[in-house]
This record gives structure tokens, C-alpha cells and sequence, in this order.
């Protein structure tokens, strides 16, 4: 104990003192890290609280259901309901549908609708009206007396200004209906599903509404007891064809390992600015580890032991991580606020619908980030406070130079980089856990460390070679080339960051010019079209919702000279994976449209699948299930069960899992009076004729169907890529900036460090501007080679990224595409910025007077 | 004291600030040395001697009165003048060495040069002939760590010599060497003095250059002290 009071004394005298007389440095560093820390904390907590939202909707529609009776690709029947109620087993069993419908007159607002039987429901769900009078609390019984009636959640009343007893017309696939607002429900239980954003109506009001009378989605099933898997299996058994018995997570699951695909690619580009924070400190405490070597060789003779003079370095590193941390936690509070609103529309729109009411300071998160944020600051000090332990006491009576760094240390460490690249591509191969590209970021940092390992000996070589090549006859040039050889490991650290902050930025250009110009193919290819047109609702409701038969009969007695491709999905489930079979008839699709192929020889797949001879699936598909070409694919749907081999792979980059592709006619043929979900027209792009189109449609079935041109569908996809990636780019910048800041500290440091030899220059005859000139040489040749290797390992990190992540992440992969223009633009600039970082360290050159070399003894 | 004078100081004076305290280093110091004379400059810690030598290599300029080296004014020099003024005239061997260590001997003695923008062949062949006289013509291509102290001074002597100056300026040259080596260093002071005719002056408390000076100047408290320091 007296041990450790003496340490925190010493570390009190001696180090803080230390770092408070220099605050300036300090707070630099300190910036830098609570950057980063923050970054990274607000990413992690707004994405938590949109999986907080999901899973919050998911459990509370679940409420306490021990099972759920499902049907892949359709509804389970309403008959069984009575069944499984009369199941000994059984102690309630209660029919649920649920789906998206809007207001007419506000159809930017959708909102969940959920359709119960209130009285079934009630073991399963609790919901409670918002008045406690006799008559709101018997609003329920309204749901089931009283047709088109519904009880609005507490917040979506209020958002919309609804009064109970309110007329409110809902829109859904059949047109609009006009509802009476029988109650308000509080936001517990299943009043809280998507944050109080929901109606509850008696499940024959959804039925009618919805017009799919005799199914409902799903049944939950509550046990009179403890059942075992035996008896379950048992009653899993007696279930009709196509109908099965699941885990009422099961979607929680899938949904949730969306997100947090997403979430682990988000923290990962998040953490670079943590990253690249670490050199900052590695600059602070390595200059205070070198400028202080005589005082450490003082304490050494006093009787400081080697492990002492290490924890005070070790110390600097931590103190830099917790206040960074103290400090980023603010900073986060303020930046998550903006961070929320993006990331929750992007999980909406990519992933599930989520809606995030509040933001929760997760202590696992808060802990998780603290604990990064102190590792990282101190396994930056590490190597410093190595070298602090390494000075003898002996040190105190000697005045000697620095010892210049020897070629075989930086030969050892380019021996470990070049290891470290070569078990990138290995280790990138090796397949990993499903959704996590565990293997896929560990290559990453392999790949980070393998350069920032090789930076010493190339600055070396670049060194040396500088200096013979010319750099003798302009003295600024040759000493500058000449410190860049022997500066060792110091220079390439701040080298490194550079190199981690310019490689993100080269393969997060290549990234997404690659995945934007695939898309776009995909997009100009497989979504061709000129008009698109499904029921109401059906994009939010996954086209589930067949298309009223009147409506099928009305387009298919247009007569404009048109060319029609109806459509039918179905969302199924391959093992846990979700997937979309999609049917369309494909001779008339390939006549104007096309799938993005991979491999294979499209000219005989393509006649082949028009006859119904097969399927193509896409890659997000052929990834996860681990089917592909000369396998077959099965699916049951309903009571019948599908079966084609498959022909091809091809690109799709819909986001809700992967997708299969079959003919019309075939699928027509395997289940008969199959409807269709969409239609798209192909009209030759002639405008008028569109507009025509469009006006016979809504003549022919009023206000049923949604209608959007194919220009502004795939506008909007495009968008909807752009503001993806909208976050990536601030956090890219936000790494950037670090990294110059880093740039900033370390050249500082440098010329700080090296204010004896630069006065020596001076009293030699050096004059000041050669002594700038030195030193903006060297922040040159720093920045010059880092942007050289930072471009060379972005190359390598976008081929990860691509081929490696993206499929470890999402199942996709995209076509390599360089955008060489935006790289040429960027490169320099990146040079001029990192060289403007560089110009506050030229104010410190001199700044102590050259007379203190006579008087520095 | 023959001819003109080749430093010539009149009431020079040196004041820091340290805090809101002046601290004056030097009082109104009046000194003319004659060109070819070895001068040492004898002072306890803190007479001024180093400040006195600061001003003499232009690397500090006076608070006050007025200094005059090798005929140009230093106290009315701009920072190109006293740049042309170090690398001309003055030669600097300092107690701790002062050698760049990413530098090899060789390098280390041409850099004067270097920063003059001299021809590299005459400069890398005069710094050959120097470190040739000073005994380290095997060393060329060795580091400053890989020296002994006395090595160092040497090659930090040869450096001062490099650009010919007319005006050897040496801050406790000995102080970090064992005497041995100290001696052979006031040795080599001395006789490019003698030899070669080269004005020196070295900053000392020791008694090591006594036997070689031409000239004794002792300071206290920033002036010029009448008589030997020894009494």
C-alpha cells in the first residue's frame, strides 16, 4: 500500500506536472482520443437502440407465447385455431396478423396494425386503455361488436391528433377504409409495439380490411404446462402440410443478426478513429519517454525501480484513455442525437422497421467503450514505457548523443510485416461464424500492422535513397532524408496512422464506387421497367399481398401495346435463412431486362429458365443456404412443394435476404391460381404512353393499387444507397481529421524533440528558412510515403472489403471498379491537408532561443 | 595590441527575463581582442561567460551597447547577416559535441558546408584532410555513438574548421572529456591557432588552456574582472 501511495506520488510530481505544464500537447492528444471514443460510443448506442426498438416490437408482439404455428409463404389457416384450442397441452392458443397500413390523409405516416382476438389474446398479451373509466376500459368489447372499429396506441394518437370516437380512414391493398376510434391503449405491452405507433383491431376487422378472410399469420401457443420437445414434436406432427411449429424468436433472431451485421461493420469503421487516436498518444508519451531521459536516469539512481519508470509511462497512456472517455461521453450525448435519426431510418429501410422513441445509455456499451478506449491509450504507451525501463541508472553521469536506430531492428520488423501480409489472404479465406466477418477483419488488422510493421525499413530505404539521388546538394533535402533514414520507429508510427487513415479512405472510395456502379447495373437490368405498380402498401408489407383478382383481370384487359411482367413473391425460409422467391414470366423480362450474372454462361441459362427449367438464385441466397449451380433448390409453400435445379447465380442487392428467380408459368404450373403481387410495363420509355398507362390504371382499379415510374424507383434505390453510405463518409472524415491531428502532434514532437539539434544546425550556419525547409521536407517525405503505402494498402483493403466482408457480412460481392478520377483528385489533396497539419509544428522550430545550446548543460 | 581589433565590444550588454525578473548577464562588457589570439575566457558558473560567447557567434543578440566581429556590426545585423556571419566567420566546438547522431563523421564535418551550399568535392576533401590531422581518417564512416568523447570533440573541431572561419569559438571544449583527451583537444585549439593563425576563444572554469592562452579574461557577475581570476 505505502508502495502504491509512493507511485501515485511520483506518477503526481512527475508525470501530470508534467503533461499540465505542457497542456497544449495535451489537450491535442486528448482531443484526438475523445474523438474517436465518442465516434465509436454514439455508432454503437444509436444502432443499440434501434435493435432495442426491434426486439422491444418483437417481444411485446410475442408477448408470452412458448410457440408459434407458422406458414412459409402464405397464412395459416383460421380453422386451426379451434383445433389447437381444443389441445389438452394447450392452455391458449391465439391467432395474430399484423401489417402496415397509413392514413389517407397523411400516407407518409405508416403504421403497424395488428389484428387479435381480444379474447383469446388475453393469457398471451396484456394491453390496457389509456382511461381507467368503466367505458374506456370496455373498449375491447367495441373492437368485436362493432366492425371497423380500432384502438389506437398512445403516441400514434397523439402524433395524429386522434380523439376517441374519431372517424379515421386506413389505407392497405384493398383501398381505404373508414375506422371509429373506439379507445386509446397505454404504451405497455402490446401498446408499446414500435414505440405506441400501432391500431389494434379485432382480427376479423384485419381480415376484411386486408380481404384475406380464413388465414392469419401466425398462431401463438401458450402450454397448459412445462412441455417437453417430445410433446411438442407430437403436436408439431398433427399440423397440416406446409404449416410448422417455431420458436417465437425466430424472427427476433433473423432481424436482429441483420442489424448487427450492420451494426459490427459501422463499430469497425467507427473504431478506426480510435485507431488512429492511438498514435496521437503513441507521439505524447513517446517524446515524453525520449525528451526525459535524463530525469528518468535521475530517478533511476535515486532508486526507481525499471518497472516503475514503465508504469509511469503505462500511466500517461491510461490517463489519456480515461479522460478521453470522460470527455467523449458529452461529446457522444450530443453527437448520437444526430447519428439516431440516420441510423434508424437506414435500419428501416435496409433491415427491419424499427422506431426509436428514447435513447438508453446501455452501461455495456458505456463499459465497453471505456474499456477500448483505456486498452487502446494504453497499448500505445506501450512501447515508450518499454523504452523508459531500458534506462541505466549510469545514464545520469554520461551527456551522450542519441544512438541512431540500426537496420537490423527495422529489418526484424519488415520481417514481421511481410509474415503479416502473407496470412492476410489465408486467414481472409477461412470461413466465419454466420453474419460476423470475424476472419474478414482480423485479415484487416493483419493487413494495417503488416504495412505500419514495413514503414521503418521503407522509410529507410526511402531515406537513403533520397539522399543519394541529388539530396546532397540542398542541404534542407539531404538532412531531411538523412532523419527520415535513422528516425526509426518514431517517424513510422505517425507514418502508420497515416497509412491506416488514407488506406480506409482509398478502399471505402473503391467500395462503394464499385458497389454504387454494380447497383446501378443491377438496378438499370433487373428493376427495367417503366412503370411499376402493386397493391397499396405492398413495398413496406414485402408484397405480400396478392393483388385483388379484379385488379389482375383489369391490367390484363389493357390493351396500350405494352409490354406486361406481372410478378409473385413469396417470402419463405430456407433453414433459418429468409429469402424471396420471385416468379415472373422471364421470356417477356429478358426482352427488356436482364439479371446481373456471375459466372456462368448466361446465353444458355437464360432460354433454359424461360421454359421453367430451372432457377437462378442470387449470391446473398447461394452464400448463406451453401446451394449453387447443379444443386436443386426446394422450397415448400402452403401444401405444395417446390423443386428445380439451379441453373445460375446472379447479382441482387435487395437487403431483406436473397432471392430466387422462376418462371411464371412454372411456378403457375406447380400451384395453380397463384396471383401476382406487382406488374411492371415495359414501354419502350415513350412517356405519353406511360401517362396513359397510368391514367387507364387508375381508372380501371381507383385507388387499390401504388404506382411508381421506373425512373423514380430506381432513383430512389440509388438514393436510398447514397444516404446509406452518407454515414460511412462522416466517419471517414471524422478518421481523416484524426489523423491529421496526429500528423499535427507528431511532427511537433519531432521538431520539439530535436531542438538541441536544429540549434546546432543554426549555430553551424543553418539559417531559419533551411531549418523550416528541413522540416517541411521531412512532414513531405512522412506524408508522401504514407499516402504512397496508404494508397497501396487501401487497394489491398478494398479487395477485403469487397470480396471478403461485404460476402461475410451480407452474402454480396460486387464488380471491382476503381474510380480512378475521385482517387487522383483525393490523393493530393490528402497530401496538402496532411502538409497544412504540418505547418504547426514549423512554429515551434526555434522557438526555444539557440544561446540555450551554451547554456544547456 | 596591434591593428585593428577583429572583435571589438563597447558596453555590451545582455539582460533576460526570467518571469517578470531581468536578469542581467553581461554589464556593459567593453573587450577588443587582436586577430591570432588565443583568449580564454575564465568565469565561475553563471559569470556570463557562456552569454558573452552566445553573443560572440551571433547566435544572441545584446540588450545594449554595441559589438562589432570581424568588421561587422552584429548588434545591427539582420537574421540573413548573422546567418552569413555564423557560417563565415565563426567556428563553434561545443562541450557536449553537438554532432547530428543520423549523421557519420564524415557528413558530420561537411554539414557546415552543406548548409553553405559549398561544391560537395572541395568541401568532402577538406573535411578528408581535417579529420586526417585530427587522427580520425578511420572513422569516416562511423556514427557519433559508435565514438569515444574525445573522438567526437575532434570531429566537432574539424567541424568548426570546415568553412575556414577566421574565429574559433569553444564553450567548455574539455568539460566532458577525461583530462587526457582535454588536453590533446586545448592542444589541437592551440596550434591551429599558432599554425594557422585562427583567432580563439575558449570558455572555460578549468585551468587546462592557462599554458596556451595569449590572453586571460576573467568575468563576474556579467563584467570584466581586472587581473587573473586565479587571484
Amino acid at each position: 500500500m505505502r508502495q502504491l501511495t509512493a507511485f501515485l506520488r511520483l506518477f503526481y510530481l512527475f508525470s501530470l506536472r508534467h503533461l499540465l505544464r505542457h497542456r497544449g500537447r495535451a489537450l491535442t492528444v486528448l482531443a484526438g482520443i475523445a474523438l474517436g471514443a465518442a465516434v465509436f460510443t454514439s455508432v454503437r448506442l444509436s444502432v443499440d437502440a434501434s435493435l432495442a426498438s426491434f426486439a422491444n416490437t418483437v417481444d411485446r408482439l410475442a408477448g408470452k407465447a412458448d410457440r408459434v404455428v407458422l406458414a412459409d409463404g402464405g397464412g395459416v389457416p383460421e380453422t386451426l385455431v379451434a383445433e389447437l384450442l381444443r389441445h389438452p397441452a394447450l392452455r391458449a392458443a391465439a391467432p395474430v396478423m399484423s401489417t402496415y397500413v397509413r392514413p389517407s390523409t397523411d400516407p407518409e405516416r405508416s403504421f403497424r396494425m395488428v389484428g387479435i382476438d381480444p379474447i383469446l389474446d388475453r393469457p398471451l398479451r396484456a394491453w390496457e386503455a389509456e382511461d381507467r373509466d368503466r367505458a374506456a376500459r370496455a373498449a375491447w368489447v367495441s373492437l368485436m361488436a362493432r366492425p371497423a372499429t380500432l384502438l389506437a396506441g398512445a403516441s400514434l394518437a397523439r402524433d395524429l391528433g386522434w380523439r376517441v370516437g374519431q372517424k379515421v380512414d386506413l389505407e392497405h391493398a384493398r383501398g381505404p377504409v373508414a375506422f371509429e376510434v373506439a379507445g386509446r391503449v397505454t404504451s405497455d405491452g402490446l401498446g408499446g409495439v414500435e414505440a405506441g405507433r400501432l391500431v389494434i383491431v379485432d382480427l376479423a376487422t384485419f381480415q376484411e380490411f386486408t380481404g384475406r378472410l380464413g388465414e392469419v399469420d401466425r398462431i401463438d401457443l401458450l402450454a397448459a404446462e412445462d412441455l417437453g420437445e417430445d410433446e411438442w414434436d407430437l403436436l408439431a406432427a398433427r399440423l397440416p402440410p406446409g404449416v410448422a411449429l417455431a420458436l417465437p424468436g425466430g424472427a427476433k433472431a433473423a432481424g436482429t443478426a441483420m442489424v448487427r451485421a450492420y451494426q459490427i461493420n459501422l463499430s469497425v469503421l467507427s473504431f478506426a478513429s480510435l485507431f488512429v487516436g492511438m498514435f496521437l498518444v503513441y507521439s505524447l508519451v513517446a517524446l515524453n519517454a525520449a525528451s526525459r531521459r535524463q530525469e528518468l536516469s535521475v530517478l533511476r539512481a535515486m532508486g526507481a525501480g525499471r518497472g516503475w519508470l514503465f508504469a509511469l509511462f503505462i500511466g500517461e497512456g491510461a490517463v489519456f484513455g480515461i479522460l478521453g472517455w470522460t470527455v467523449a461521453i458529452p461529446v457522444s450525448t450530443v453527437l448520437v442525437k444526430y447519428l439516431l435519426a440516420a441510423v434508424s431510418q437506414t435500419v428501416s429501410t435496409l433491415f427491419v422497421r424499427v422506431a426509436v422513441e428514447r435513447l438508453v445509455l446501455s452501461p455495456a456499451e458505456l463499459g465497453l467503450s471505456f474499456v477500448l478506449t483505456v486498452a487502446v491509450s494504453v497499448l500505445a504507451a506501450w512501447q515508450p514505457a518499454r523504452e523508459a525501463m531500458g534506462v541505466a541508472p549510469r545514464e545520469v553521469m554520461t551527456q551522450l548523443p542519441l544512438s541512431p536506430r540500426y537496420p537490423a531492428r527495422a529489418r526484424r520488423l519488415a520481417a514481421a510485416g511481410i509474415g503479416c501480409l502473407l496470412a492476410v489472404l489465408p486467414l481472409a479465406r477461412v470461413p466465419g461464424p454466420p453474419g460476423l466477418p470475424l476472419p474478414g477483419y482480423l485479415a484487416t488488422l493483419l493487413l494495417f500492422v503488416g504495412f505500419a510493421l514495413l514503414a521503418p525499413w521503407s522509410l529507410r530505404h526511402l531515406g537513403a535513397r533520397a539522399a543519394v539521388l541529388g539530396g546532397r546538394r540542398r542541404a534542407p533535402f539531404f538532412l531531411a532524408a538523412r532523419y527520415v533514414r535513422d528516425s526509426g520507429t518514431r517517424t513510422a508510427v505517425s507514418v502508420g496512422a497515416l497509412i491506416t487513415a488514407v488506406a480506409l479512405f482509398c478502399a471505402l472510395v473503391i467500395m462503394v464506387h464499385s458497389f454504387r456502379r454494380t447497383v446501378e447495373v443491377w438496378v438499370s437490368q433487373t428493376i427495367a421497367g417503366d412503370l411499376f405498380v402493386a397493391p397499396r402498401m405492398a413495398e413496406i408489407n414485402n408484397f405480400r399481398d396478392p393483388m385483388a383478382p379484379a385488379d389482375v383481370e383489369a391490367v390484363r384487359n389493357l390493351d396500350l401495346g405494352v409490354t406486361i411482367v406481372p410478378h409473385r413473391r413469396y417470402n419463405l425460409h430456407h433453414a433459418a435463412v429468409p429469402y424471396t422467391l420471385e416468379a415472373m414470366p422471364l421470356a417477356a423480362f429478358f426482352r427488356h431486362g436482364d439479371f446481373v450474372w456471375i459466372g456462368g454462361s448466361a446465353e444458355t441459362v437464360r432460354p433454359a429458365l424461360a421454359r421453367g427449367e430451372g432457377v437462378v438464385v442470387s449470391e446473398v441466397f447461394a452464400h448463406r443456404t451453401g446451394l449453387g449451380p447443379g444443386q436443386r433448390f426446394t422450397a415448400q409453400v402452403g401444401d405444395r412443394r417446390l423443386d428445380w435445379p439451379i441453373l445460375a447465380v446472379i447479382r441482387d442487392y435487395r437487403t431483406q435476404g436473397g432471392v430466387v428467380f422462376v418462371d411464371l408459368d412454372a411456378l403457375t404450373a406447380r400451384i395453380p391460381g397463384t396471383g401476382w403481387t406487382g406488374v411492371r410495363f415495359f414501354a419502350d420509355g415513350n412517356l405519353p404512353r406511360i401517362e396513359a398507362l397510368r391514367q387507364a390504371l387508375i381508372t380501371a382499379c381507383g385507388e387499390r393499387l401504388d404506382m411508381v415510374s421506373g425512373a423514380e424507383l430506381r432513383a430512389s434505390i440509388l438514393q436510398v444507397f447514397d444516404e446509406t453510405f452518407a454515414i460511412t463518409t462522416v466517419l471517414l472524415l471524422i478518421a481523416l481529421a484524426v489523423a491529421a491531428l496526429g500528423i499535427t502532434t507528431t511532427l511537433t514532437v519531432l521538431v520539439l524533440e530535436r531542438a538541441r539539434q536544429l540549434n546546432t544546425l543554426l549555430a553551424l550556419g543553418g539559417a531559419y528558412g533551411q531549418i523550416r525547409r528541413m522540416i517541411l521536407t521531412e512532414a513531405a517525405f512522412l506524408v508522401t510515403a504514407g499516402e504512397a503505402a496508404g494508397l497501396a494498402c487501401g487497394f489491398f483493403l478494398s479487395y477485403l472489403l469487397i470480396y471478403v466482408i461485404n460476402r461475410q457480412s451480407f452474402g454480396w460481392t460486387f464488380v471491382y471498379r476503381v474510380d480512378w478520377g475521385a482517387l487522383a483528385l483525393s490523393a493530393p489533396l490528402i497530401v496538402a491537408v496532411a502538409l497544412l497539419a504540418a505547418l504547426p509544428a514549423l512554429g515551434h522550430v526555434l522557438r526555444q532561443p539557440p544561446a540555450a545550446l551554451l547554456r544547456d548543460r | 595590441m596591434t591593428g585593428t581589433p577583429i572583435i571589438e565590444a563597447r558596453a555590451l550588454t545582455r539582460v533576460y527575463r526570467l518571469g517578470d525578473t531581468p536578469v542581467t548577464a553581461l554589464a556593459g562588457v567593453d573587450l577588443a581582442v587582436a586577430p591570432g589570439a588565443l583568449v580564454v575566457l575564465k568565469g565561475v558558473s553563471g559569470s556570463g561567460k557562456s552569454t558573452l560567447l552566445s553573443l560572440l557567434a551571433g547566435l544572441d543578440r545584446p540588450s545594449a551597447g554595441s559589438l562589432v566581429v570581424a568588421g561587422r556590426d552584429l548588434g545591427a545585423a539582420g537574421e540573413a547577416e548573422l546567418t552569413l556571419f555564423r557560417r563565415q566567420v565563426v567556428g563553434m566546438v561545443f562541450q557536449n559535441f553537438n554532432l547530428l547522431p543520423t549523421l557519420d563523421v564524415l557528413d558530420n564535418v561537411c554539414l557546415p558546408a552543406l548548409l553553405a551550399a559549398r561544391p560537395r568535392g572541395p568541401a568532402r576533401r577538406r573535411a578528408e584532410e581535417l579529420l586526417a590531422w585530427m587522427g580520425l581518417a578511420h572513422r569516416q564512416r562511423h556514427f557519433p555513438a559508435q565514438l569515444s568523447g574525445g573522438e567526437m570533440q575532434r570531429t566537432a573541431i574539424a567541424r568548426a574548421l570546415i568553412n575556414d572561419p577566421q574565429i574559433i569559438l569553444a564553450d567548455e571544449p574539455t568539460g566532458n572529456l577525461d583530462s587526457r583527451n582535454g588536453r590533446a583537444v586545448v592542444a589541437l585549439l592551440a596550434d591551429l591557432n599558432r599554425r594557422w593563425g585562427r583567432t580563439v576563444i575558449i570558455a572555460t572554469h578549468s585551468t587546462i588552456a592557462d599554458r596556451v592562452a595569449t590572453r586571460e579574461i576573467c568575468l563576474a557577475d556579467g563584467a570584466i574582472r581586472d587581473g587573473s581570476c586565479a587571484s
